[in-house]
């Protein structure tokens, strides 16, 4: 009753999240471009505005998927953000529930690729395929670094789990084995692609195909869209720190609180996170094409993960 | 009924606070249209108040309209202020835009822009600084969201 | 289930992707038809006009003073080079010969505009690739050329630096030194942009993008960096030296480069930047003395100048820009045909474009820089057709001369 109290209650949480860490990176962004960039609280402006406004519908597209699309992907990201945040705070374990936080994420971004290919515009549908050409260049480096840190505890695929079992070994995933250091690295190097910032924002290039799956979409629908990848690049970013930094001497240890307080302490350290996987890639590079951009990714992550599987099972 | 006025007031305070750019170039020379990019480059730097170039009307509050309105772009300005979801602003950036100088008297030219769609605040300059043009903005902005 | 995939298959071989006449790439409208298959693209359909403002017929309305301003807002990024043509070719059927200190200081804001042109140029391919970082770097530079043209002329963009026989404003020491100092810093700016366009992401987009080899650049008729990043040593400064670009011909050498994709057209603009700068502090070094224009009213120049007929070329930015001016000898105009660069380089980007992929429209179209307020010149009235069918509107009247 407690975790399901607790998952509730983070559901708004990761909702303010959310918005604050696409605040920060904005500002952050703009700060390294040399300007003074948009106040932090400049995304719930938008969020609200697009909340106010009307909602549009192409003629040419199939209404029913087009409107459901973008509420199931943010629902599903956000989902994918408490989920982390309400087990930290309740202490409690699910079996297998990361298996679940990254199929939510891929759901959200499945779905708001099928929204947008179902506005009948040629740019959804060439953002349709470009996200599709993208999604399997990250998900298999980026599921295969999950596989060390399951076989270093336990073998299991329980959130809390892991993150518990580092607090056993006195210290975090990153530091621990070569295996897990090396899954740790195919982690942080899939997230610009999971969270599509600029160099693999190639589904929705501005430039090239006008937003690509976002092109029709506008009112409280763009809002949903955009929440849906906010709350992805959270989620990756908090499960990034939580899954492979939790150093326990820093996070835990506050006894009077218990898991909120570390909960806290994890979120006031995300951004960092979000800065090194998010911010700095998206500032000093340039946009890949597609087939660079796959290249990329079925090379270093996945050469990463894969070198953190082999190791693992060997035991290291 | 409280409630929907403060909802009501976070709507407004939230589409001032963000204003999206969509720019439409209607046969302008190029000077306003670099000059709207300017401000939005580092020295005047329009995100601070929220404005952001954006690719798609659909996406878009603001519409900046630069150029005395051609007979060609006629059709398309009217189509791209009609994809605009409610509640939108126009902006008509540049002396061309406000009043059709120096191309009055052409055959090929439709302006000004406020005899077709309506106008909500004029930036005039030939090019207006881009302080003009981030001035234009909230001004519109202001007077037509709140 | 085979045919359902078939079908889509098919479907989607044959899409046509719209690009234009508004978008986020282009500041400008111009519409692309391009038949995609796959991430390839197969065919493009180019199709201008949309921006078409009739100045040639609108000059013929006006003028020779008033039509000095219309053919300055021909294109808001090389308004200078358009007066310069313009002037040049007045100032041929008039025989006026300006002093050569207007001679040295129309070449100085003619570099500088060369200057200011290709560092936002740079910003737009950055931007056209995803690199808003050094977008915002380049404009940033760019603004310190913009306040140089303030305080030289009093405005960002429209300097109305030329008049017949001579220019507006004069420079004085101090004014010397301050460019002179800019100089040193846009140099900097730019000796850094060089190297990060020298950095391997940039470099992987741009390289093997939008080929044009030397025969057919020549074929096409390309001009300006286009031609020259195909390696086409084709530039009007040293071939028909106007103002005072015959004394300085020693002072730059032209840029080329043999590989014909966006990468050398990048180069040749950024090491372009450099030869520019060199040049103008040459002429801040020789700057001669004398008035910088003749001492009578514009009108007294205007009405001197006779009938008569003159073609003038000058080397845009982007390239060599063309006028054909015919005078009235009453003040006004006969006729003017302006043929400018983007209207050369543009018939190239078909052959680019075929066989690339869709992610390089954007910069593939970019990188011939092009300007197609200068371009579009024709709008098409088809009166069988509905819609465009009232005839067209006989708005044009006679200004006073």
């Amino acid at each position: 009753m407690a975790a399901l109290a607790a998952l509730l209650a983070s559901l708004p949480a990761a909702v303010f999240l959310s918005l604050l860490f696409e605040g920060i990176d904005r500002k952050l962004h703009a700060r390294m471009q040399g300007r003074i960039g948009p106040p932090v609280t400049q995304p719930f402006y938008d969020f609200a505005k697009l909340l106010n406004k009307e909602s549009v519908f192409p003629s040419s597209s199939s209404k029913a998927i087009f409107a459901s699309a973008p509420v199931i992907a943010a629902a599903s990201s956000i989902l994918a953000g408490a989920i982390p945040l309400a087990s930290l705070v309740a202490g409690t374990s699910v079996v297998g529930d990361l298996i679940l936080i990254l199929y939510l994420l891929t759901m959200s971004s499945i779905m708001v690729m099928i929204g947008g290919s179902s506005s009948g515009n040629p740019y959804g549908a060439i953002g349709f395929s470009r996200k599709m050409v993208m999604l399997i260049g990250y998900e298999v480096p980026l599921l295969a670094s999950i596989l060390p840190l399951s076989l270093k505890s336990q073998h299991s695929f329980s959130y809390h789990g892991i993150v518990q079992s580092q607090v056993g070994m006195g210290t975090c995933f990153a530091f621990a084995y070569p295996s897990s250091a090396f899954a740790a690295a195919a982690f942080l190097a899939c997230i610009p692609a999971a969270a599509g910032v600029v160099p693999f924002d190639v589904p929705e290039a501005k430039t090239e195909i006008v937003h690509g799956y976002l092109v029709e979409y506008g009112g409280p629908h763009l809002a949903l869209a955009r929440l849906a990848k906010d709350a992805a690049s959270f989620a990756l970013s908090f499960l990034a720190l939580t899954l492979f930094f939790y150093h326990p001497p820093l996070f835990e240890g506050h006894a009077s609180l218990g898991g909120l307080a570390s909960a806290i302490l994890c979120v006031a350290f995300a951004p960092a996170m979000m800065f090194l996987t998010v911010t700095v890639p998206r500032t000093v590079f340039a946009r890949l094409k597609v087939g660079q951009a796959f290249k990329f990714c079925w090379s270093l992550p996945l050469t990463l993960s894969a070198l953190s599987v082999v190791l693992s099972a060997a035991g290291f | 009924m409280r409630q929907e006025g403060s909802a009501v007031r976070i709507g407004a305070r939230s589409r001032i606070k963000s204003p999206w750019l969509f720019h439409l170039n209607t046969g302008s020379c190029n000077g306003c249209d670099i000059e709207i990019v300017a401000s939005l480059a580092p020295r005047y730097d329009a995100e601070r108040l929220g404005c952001v170039l954006v690719g798609s009307p659909r996406h878009a509050d603001v519409i900046l309209v630069t150029g005395p309105v051609t007979r060609q772009m006629l059709p398309r300005v009217i189509r791209v202020y009609e994809q605009l979801p409610e509640p939108k602003s126009l902006v008509a950036v540049g002396t061309c835009a406000a009043s059709g100088a120096p191309f009055i008297g052409s055959g090929v030219i439709e302006g000004p822009l406020d005899g077709i769609i309506p106008v909500d605040a004029y930036v005039l300059g030939c090019p207006p600084r881009p302080e003009a043009i981030v001035r234009g903005i909230v001004t519109a902005v202001r007077r037509r969201f709140s | 289930m085979t045919g359902e995939t078939r079908e889509l298959e098919y479907d989607y071989s044959r899409l046509v992707v719209p690009f234009g006449p508004v978008h986020p790439a282009l500041k400008e409208p111009v519409h692309f038809k391009v038949f995609v298959k796959k991430e390839e693209v197969v065919d493009v359909g180019l199709r201008l006009g949309h921006v078409h403002r009739g100045i040639e017929a609108l000059a013929e309305t006006r003028n020779l003073v008033q039509a000095m301003y219309l053919v300055e807002r021909v294109c808001g990024i090389c308004s200078h080079s358009h007066t310069t043509c313009f002037v040049g070719a007045l100032e041929e059927i008039g025989r006026i010969q300006p002093s050569e200190r207007a001679l040295y200081l129309r070449t100085l804001v003619f570099e500088l505009e060369r200057l200011h042109s290709h560092l936002l140029w740079l910003g737009i391919m950055a931007y056209e690739i995803g690199f808003d970082t050094l977008f915002m770097f380049a404009f940033n530079t760019r603004e310190a050329v913009l306040d140089l043209f303030e305080e030289i002329t009093g405005n960002r963009v429209h300097h109305s630096m030329n008049v017949i026989g001579g220019v507006r404003w004069d420079l004085d020491g101090r004014m010397v030194e301050k460019v002179g100092r800019s100089m040193s810093k846009v140099r900097e700016a730019a000796q850094r942009i060089r190297e990060i366009f020298q950095d391997k992401t940039v470099e992987e987009r741009l390289s093997g993008v939008g080929l044009l080899d030397r025969g057919a650049a020549q074929e096409l008729c390309t001009v300006g960096p286009t031609a020259r990043g195909s390696g086409l040593k084709t530039d009007v400064r040293k071939e028909d030296p106007y103002a005072a670009y015959g004394a300085l011909e020693g002072s730059f050498s032209i840029v080329t480069r043999t590989e014909g994709d966006a990468y050398a057209r990048t180069e040749v603009r950024i090491f372009e930047i450099f030869e520019t700068i060199n040049m103008i502090n040459e002429i801040l070094a020789r700057l001669p003395g004398g008035s910088i224009r003749p001492g009578e009213t514009i009108i007294r120049s205007m009405n001197r100048v006779p009938q008569g007929e003159a073609v003038s070329r000058v080397e845009a930015p982007r390239g060599e820009l063309l006028y054909y001016v015919r005078t009235d000898g009453k003040g006004g105009l006969r006729r003017l045909k302006v043929r400018t660069p983007t209207l050369a380089n543009i018939v190239g980007l078909r052959q680019m474009l075929i066989g690339g992929e869709v992610a390089d429209i954007p910069v593939v179209v970019a990188s011939i820089d092009p300007c197609l307020s200068c371009t579009n010149r024709i709008t098409v009235i088809d009166l069988d057709k509905g819609g465009a069918g009232e005839p067209l509107r006989r708005r044009r009247r006679k200004w006073p001369h």
